[in-house]
């Protein structure tokens, strides 16, 4: 650039300070920790040279506060603007672990409203990159008011336009609020925690001695509280993972999700779906497999693959449109539902429904999960929820029974009059209040209690019950489901029966919301 | 503002194996592995019945990916089973990084190398065990199976009790180093 | 009796294949069951007539419910049954209830099955049929004291042995006399918890023994013939992994000391239809009865080869009465057979079964080579059955050349998406104390330092492939075209209700 007056050497001068602040000592301070700097994670998310950074030279508003020196770097500690990930816009901020530890302060927090409100405002995804050591302590009160204003933006968008968050370090205190109101949560594995309370206070309160790792790593939310939906093993292969999903939704609550031409064909071979469900209901086999024959090739994208095994959601693509998948897991718990999976099968929904992706479930289930500990926990309120996530979507919901459909599960599962718009059914299916050796001790009490062998009678009523009332044909003829169909059309039945309902809207009743069992 | 990506025209993938042996390619789509100074071809044949050969120095090798998961590979070559992790550069750092802070842990988990029933336990809990000691036995395919201990230390936890089912992978004992 | 037209193949897997092709080079029907655990199992295509069991409540295995196979053995008006191995082929009772209800089982009579399973008096018909045995204990031991009474009597070291027990559970070798009584109480604690029953015996401990057996051949007219010896000393926890026809450890002295004692006991049980002796051969020349197996063996397949007999087929002529026309004197071990057992077991992780499903599988025969398959592409392997999915059988003029063609026809066999034990058998066939012939049950233990054969540079190659895979992914995942727009071209009829709704 050719310069000749001091307003461009002023402005040359600022980038050049800026550049020196985001030298390569900061960048290096991350790697030694096994983490990308907030500038580098930025560079990866986003097509090449479409971000466009927004306040970046912006300094915190109040240098002391009388509790310490605040660092008066470029930024304040956070990237902010917006670009184009796959061509897309997408607004983005990215958190400065070596500005402050990435703490947050007013002008770090009005940043992040700023990109919040821009991304409302055009109907863009947001995705937040968090790597923060929580609240600003210097700046005091401020630092929470902007934490509770994050919040605010949070809830306002949710439902209006997806909402992601990323966890590359740690994310303390309120930190972990924000990431839990948006749709979905990633982390990456060793170098990212997500803690209401930290070790220490854990340790000064209940004197128990927990590591970062045990209390609020990837793994532990991914596996055991559910809090993170996708967890990878490095910063990179976590942002491609950002990148699909992305791939799956609309820019916000009005449109359709995009189209990928997955060349995978409308009528392919899928016979094997024939043999995959064991003849033997008491046999496991993996639903994955079912799910990776049906959907487009290599198209599935599970979500919260480790909680709640026993339920698998994910996105998939049936002839390059993006749907949801609900299914049970027969290979776990031999897909029985539980309050875990309830709840994780009801969120899922509501995404979906939020963001007009149609639902297919995959049914094969012996029923909830008996017992004190679930009753005493409260399946009740929270199957509940998968009922009415379920009961209040309105996008297109398809279900396939494969095998077991027993009892209140059968209604649960997006059965047709709880809205289901098509019902299909294998001929493996068994459809009836109770499953046969539960149905035969009271339909035959009397019969058993005299029989010479007891054991031998039940599994022979327990057969003539599974032939004569366990199967999708007496449903089927009553008009319960709409079709037993051979599992090897499962594919073209779906895309069909789906592309058939792309029209598909339903009024909803005026109110200001539901009142979810929550 | 711009924020541009550095992409040079090489990629670099560093290939690790389980034991952290590491095995760096440059543009691996070009077909070549480097040896020395030398760039020796490799060709890919694949026959009609879909078989995958690699031929690299007039050796023939059998190839198989049979698991994969992210940027970790489990690859039958000639049947025999490699396990490797496809890193970047950075990445490979990070690994190394992370490694060192690993050695720091002391906690060893013994998983379930396939889905099966416990048959029972053979430690207890607190006990002090060798390496190469049985800790428990797991019931598959009608076989009863024991499962060995990797290292010499301390019964931290059992995570299981007899007659369990547990799927591939579950942590069933945690030893102290 | 009558001649056999029809029979039911009471097996799964390679075995039920190996027997369907005598029975139909003879002219006999087949008959095999159909299970719901592998409905579309290979097998069931080289059968004639197949037996549903699919529907069958039961909470016996299909191959183990007696009262259901001799029903439809009777439904369906079978002659005869072929047990194969394992389920029932040494089941008494089994063999009882098929005389009852005139069905001819192929295999010796309940009788012979019954004393020859029954490990104490298969000893007392080996002591007093001058077949030597290992000293021991003679039953159970009564406590430690009694422990190291007998030890003394027949020197260390000694193995104590589960009574109820197996597979290597329960066990204790004690080679001093100061552990006797701590590893005698550690073996009844052992048994105690494994099989519920406290009582062990002792026997005398044969250091690094081969395992030699021999196949006899009898029928109903007393002639008795035995078809040469098996080595299957390549073994893991009593797993037979590798066995050839001869062994290197016999000479011509040996041979006829050890077939002699074979056809003794065969004689002393009244044996018909095909056996096989166990004896375990020290390193001194000396041999012991172990035990004698009544059916017909995984690793039939290496005698055959060398003798040219067809055990299937004698088993079937003999079970219809016919007379042995095989002299002794005409039984000749021609060159050397070897056989491979194809497992679905992951042997870097300590043979555990492998399940899944086998995507394909290739094998291009060769003169030399015999390949008994259960499996085809598609097959799978489940937990519900043995991991054993082929055996490779390979012939050669001497041993040397048997192994060279072994180890050719190993690189042949192509299996993809399951691991099995291909790379094994190839680290023992590839080393030199095996070429030499210097091997023991213990060999896997005590000789083999790695046991999986690699290639030169097979790491490097996995390295690179698994590169070259993801920087395949990754530029695909790079390059997907997400048509965003597509999303946003609605129907008027859906954009109208969509914009009134909010």
């Amino acid at each position: 650039m050719d310069i000749n007056g001091k307003t461009y050497k002023d402005f040359l001068a600022r980038i050049e300070r800026q550049k020196i602040q985001n030298g390569s000592e900061k960048v290096n301070s991350q790697h030694k920790k096994g983490k990308l700097h907030a500038r580098e994670r930025i560079a990866l998310l986003f097509d090449k040279n479409s971000f466009e950074e927004l306040d970046a030279f912006v300094t915190s508003a109040t240098p002391d506060s009388g509790l310490g020196k605040i660092d008066l770097a470029f930024g304040d500690g956070v990237v902010i603007g917006y670009g184009r990930i796959n061509g897309r816009l997408v607004y983005a901020y990215s958190q400065d672990f070596t500005v402050m530890g990435g703490s947050l302060g007013a002008v770090h927090a009005r940043k992040i409203n700023k990109v919040q409100e821009l991304a409302l405002r055009v109907g863009a995804p947001i995705i937040g990159l968090i790597d923060s050591g929580g609240a600003r302590i210097q700046e005091g009160v401020a630092s929470l008011s902007g934490y509770a204003s994050i919040f605010h933006h949070n809830v306002k968008a949710s439902g209006i336009i997806p909402q992601i968050s990323v966890i590359l370090g740690p994310a303390a205190g309120g930190a972990v609020y924000s990431p839990a109101l948006t749709d979905f949560i990633f982390m990456t594995k060793d170098t990212s925690y997500m803690f209401v309370t930290g070790p220490n206070v854990v340790k000064e309160v209940l004197n128990e001695e927990v590591t970062f790792d045990d209390l609020g790593g990837a793994e532990i939310h991914a596996k055991k509280s559910g809090v993170a939906n996708f967890i990878y093993e490095d910063e990179e292969n976590t942002i491609l993972g950002i990148k699909k999903l992305l791939s799956f939704f609309p820019s916000n609550n009005m449109e359709n999700p995009p189209f990928i031409d997955t060349q995978d064909k409308i009528e392919r071979n899928v016979e094997k779906l024939r043999t995959l469900v064991p003849d033997d209901p008491n046999k496991p086999y993996d639903i994955k497999k079912v799910i990776e024959l049906i959907a487009d090739k290599d198209s599935f994208f599970e979500v919260s693959e480790h909680f709640a095994q026993n339920l698998v959601t994910g996105f998939a693509r049936l002839n390059g449109k993006a749907i949801g998948i609900v299914a049970n897991q027969p290979k776990i718990l031999a897909g029985v539902l539980d309050i875990n999976s309830s709840t994780k099968g009801a969120r899922f929904i509501r995404f979906c429904d939020a963001f007009n992706i149609p639902v297919l479930t995959l049914e094969d289930v012996p029923g909830f999960l008996p017992g004190l500990d679930q009753e005493h926990k409260g399946i009740i309120k929270h199957g509940a929820k998968l009922l009415f996530a379920y009961s209040e979507a309105s996008v297109p919901k398809i279900t396939v029974i494969l095998r077991k459909s027993y009892g209140g599960a059968f209604c649960v599962m997006n059965s047709k009059n709880l809205g289901g718009d098509y019902n299909f059914a294998w001929p493996t299916a068994e459809i009836a209040v109770m499953g046969p050796e539960g149905a035969v001790s009271i339909l035959y009490k009397k019969e058993l209690e005299n029989a010479k062998d007891p054991k031998q009678m039940k599994k022979e009523f327990a057969a003539k019950y599974r032939q004569e009332i366990a199967n999708p044909y007496i449903a089927d003829e009553k008009g319960y489901i709409d079709e037993v169909i051979d599992p090897a059309d499962t594919r073209k039945k779906l895309i069909t029966a789906f592309e058939s309902l792309e029209n598909k809207h339903i009024e909803a009743p005026s109110r200001k919301h539901g009142n979810m069992p929550l | 503002m711009m924020v541009s990506r550095s992409k040079s025209k090489k990629q670099k993938f560093i290939s690790c194996t389980e034991k952290n042996k590491k095995y760096e390619f440059v543009n691996p789509k070009e077909l070549y592995i480097k040896q020395g100074k030398e760039n020796i071809p490799i060709e890919i044949v694949s026959d009609k019945q879909g078989f995958v050969y690699i031929v690299w120095k007039k050796r023939k090798y059998l190839v198989d990916i049979i698991e994969k998961n992210q940027n970790q590979y489990e690859i039958l070559v000639n049947g025999v089973s490699y396990s490797i992790s496809v890193e970047s550069p950075f990445s490979y750092k990070r690994r190394k990084y992370l490694a060192k802070n690993k050695e720091a842990s002391k906690v060893e988990k013994i998983q379930a190398p396939m889905p099966g029933k416990i048959i029972e336990f053979l430690v207890e809990e607190n006990q002090e065990i060798k390496e190469g000691e049985p800790l428990l036995i797991l019931e598959a395919m009608k076989m009863q199976n024991e499962i060995i201990s990797n290292i010499h230390g301390k019964i931290k936890n059992i995570n299981f009790n007899a007659e369990d089912t547990v799927m591939k992978d579950d942590v069933l004992i945690e030893v102290e180093k | 009796m009558k001649k056999i037209k029809s029979l039911l193949i009471a097996n799964r897997g390679e075995i039920a294949i190996r027997i369907s092709e005598t029975a139909k080079k003879m002219g006999i029907k087949t008959y095999g069951i159909k299970t719901s655990k592998e409905p579309n199992a290979f097998y069931l295509q080289h059968i004639d007539e197949i037996i549903d069991f699919t529907e069958v409540l039961s909470d016996i295995p299909e191959f183990l419910d007696i009262n259901r196979i001799i029903f439809s053995i009777k439904e369906h008006n079978i002659d005869a049954v072929h047990p194969g191995y394992g389920y029932l082929a040494e089941n008494p009772y089994f063999a009882q209830k098929c005389i009852e209800n005139k069905i001819i089982f192929i295999g010796p009579t309940p009788d012979a099955i019954y004393k020859l399973g029954n490990k104490t008096i298969a000893k007392q018909l080996a002591s007093t049929h001058q077949v030597p045995l290992l000293q021991g204990s003679n039953g159970n031991i009564r406590d430690s004291k009694h422990a190291k009474q007998i030890a003394r009597k027949i020197g260390y070291p000694v193995i104590l042995k589960a009574a109820s027990g197996g597979g290597g559970r329960g066990m204790r070798i004690v080679e001093h006399e100061k552990d006797i009584e701590k590893m005698f109480r550690m073996a009844q604690n052992e048994a105690d918890k494994a099989f519920s029953d406290p009582s062990v015996f002792m026997e005398k401990y044969v250091r690094n023994p081969r395992h030699i057996e021999f196949q006899v051949l009898a029928d109903h007219h007393g002639n008795i013939i035995h078809l040469g010896e098996r080595e299957c000393s390549i073994q893991r926890k009593h797993q037979k992994l590798i066995e050839e026809s001869p062994s290197v450890a016999l000479n011509n002295e040996l041979r006829s000391k050890m077939s002699k004692a074979a056809i003794n006991i065969a004689k002393a049980s009244k044996y018909r239809n095909a056996g096989t002796v166990e004896f375990l051969l020290d390193e001194s020349g000396n041999f012991y009865f172990m035990e004698m197996n009544t059916r017909i063996q995984v690793e039939h397949p290496v005698t055959e080869m060398v003798t040219g007999i067809d055990l299937v087929e004698w088993q079937i002529r003999i079970a219809q009465g016919e007379k042995l026309t095989i002299k002794q004197q005409d039984v000749k071990l021609n060159g050397w057979a070897i056989e491979c057992r194809i497992n679905a077991e992951d042997v870097q992780s300590g043979f555990t079964p492998y399940l899944g499903t086998i995507e394909k599988i290739q094998f291009n025969k060769s003169k030399y080579c015999r390949f008994d398959s259960g499996i085809t592409d598609g097959s799978m392997v489940t937990a519900n059955f043995d991991s054993m999915l082929a055996k490779l059988i390979c012939f050669g003029d001497t041993r040397e050349k048997a192994i060279i063609n072994s180890l050719n026809a190993l690189n042949r066999l192509q299996i993809l998406s399951i691991k099995t034990t291909i790379p094994f058998c190839k680290a023992v066939l590839n080393h030199p104390k095996f070429k030499k012939g210097e091997i023991s049950t213990s060999f896997i233990t005590k000789d083999m330092k790695q046991l999986y054969h690699q290639e030169p540079d097979e790491e490097l190659i996995a390295a690179f492939w698994a590169a070259l895979n993801h920087n395949v992914q990754l530029d695909i995942e790079d390059k997907t075209y997400v048509d965003y727009e597509k999303g946003k071209n609605m129907t008027p009829w859906l954009l109208n209700k969509r914009l009134k709704s909010l």
